[in-house]
């Protein structure tokens, strides 16, 4: 049996004395795309902070590649290629596109690579290379995250909020890549919380609703339960 | 992934995957950087107050003991030159934390402004001229372009 490459095990959070995560249970297989769905404060934010060591788990488990890595500093895990692409695009708004591409270059990958990989899955990025990119569409910024994410090759992607204020083709267009990444085997783990959209580059699909996760399981039969989920039924 | 057309199935492992997990078996694991600096930090208050306390003991040592000069050399060497070396190390380790921990703070906070004063530039200039990513119309016959639209 193919042994996960991200794994939470009854997993409890909090911030302060605040419990957000009421023990959660979480697999994602090599090359597995999983879809973490919900409405807004279920935790999902929450959950991807604990699977990238942003968030120390007060009880439960972080396994990264069969290995119990829980406490483990972020910077560790990034390094190795556990990368996050976190919510509200996290670009450098006053720094050039190519500029956003240097900073990308702080686990060891030399420029050349790293715009060789943004630039070939992103050509837009190229003709804007010398634009300020808080300048740059939503969409455009968006890639350019994505773009900063994928040139040092990550195993495991954590995707927060892709289609966040975004208009829905970009974000089918955002998706169609994300699906491409999937295809050459990383695994990914995307929150979303209102995009369907998700869901048809989904392998599996779970809800999470009020920091526990109420439904695992494939995107279609997930799919009829969210309208449930999101109005509290 | 989609389930009709996959090159490499979910569950498999790429070369890609291999390297990756034979790199976080040879991590070395140790706790949470943020716990290891709030010990420090809290290590040298202790040290600069259990130094400062020696300091105050040895000096009033060293005047009480006034016909005993190897007496007051014991209160300097062991009271107020460890108390001062200890005040010293607790300083410096409480500056050096307490500093990190203050630049983490600024370098957020700033990175959080910048985006949006980026933002509110974006939204400035597209309320005076149109959404930047709108098709661009050149004037070409002598028209100008509409008001909403960049040059």
């Amino acid at each position: 049996m193919t042994q996960p490459l991200l794994e939470l095990r009854g997993v409890r959070a909090a911030y302060g004395t605040i419990e957000v995560l009421h023990g959660i249970d979480l697999v994602v297989l090599p090359g597995q795309v999983v879809a973490l769905l919900g409405p807004n404060g279920a935790g999902k934010t929450t959950t991807l902070a604990v699977a990238s060591g942003q968030l120390e788990p007060t009880s439960g488990q972080l396994m990264v590649a069969g290995r119990d890595v829980t406490g483990i500093s972020p910077d560790e895990l990034a390094r190795r290629g556990l990368t996050t692409i976190p919510e509200g695009k996290g670009i450098f708004p006053n720094l050039t596109v190519r500029e956003n591409l240097v900073m990308a270059t702080y686990a060891g990958v030399s420029l050349s690579k790293v715009e060789e990989v943004a630039y070939g899955q992103f050509p837009r990025l190229k003709e804007r290379r010398t634009q300020v990119a808080g300048t740059m569409s939503g969409g455009e910024q968006q890639m350019l995250a994505m773009a900063r994410g994928l040139a040092v090759e990550p195993a495991v992607l954590l995707l927060d909020e892709l289609s966040m204020g975004l208009a829905p083709l970009v974000v089918e267009e955002l998706y169609g890549i994300v699906a491409q990444i999937a295809r050459t085997g990383t695994s990914i783990l995307v929150v979303e919380q209102f995009a369907r959209t998700v869901l048809g580059v989904a392998d599996l699909a779970a809800i999470m609703v009020n920091g526990t996760i109420r439904q695992v399981g494939p995107p279609a039969e997930v799919e009829r339960e969210l309208s449930a989920a999101y109005l509290g039924g | 992934m989609t389930n009709e057309d996959p090159t490499i199935p979910a569950g498999v492992d790429t070369a890609r995957v291999a390297q990756f997990r034979d790199e976080i078996d040879s991590l070395k694991l140790k706790g949470g950087s943020a716990e290891g600096e709030k010990r420090l930090l809290a290590l040298g208050v202790v040290l600069m107050v259990v130094g400062l306390v020696l300091a105050i003991y040895g000096a009033i040592e060293v005047g009480l003991q006034g016909d005993f000069p190897a007496q007051q050399r014991a209160y300097t060497a062991q009271g107020s030159l460890l108390g001062i070396a200890f005040v010293i190390v607790g300083g410096a380790l409480f500056v050096r934390y307490s500093l990190a921990r203050y630049l983490r703070f600024w370098l957020i906070r700033s990175s959080y402004e910048e985006r949006a004063n980026a933002d509110r530039i974006v939204a400035a200039i597209e309320h005076a001229a149109g959404p930047l990513d709108a098709p661009v119309q050149r004037e070409i016959t002598g028209v100008p372009a509409a008001p909403n639209q960049l040059p």
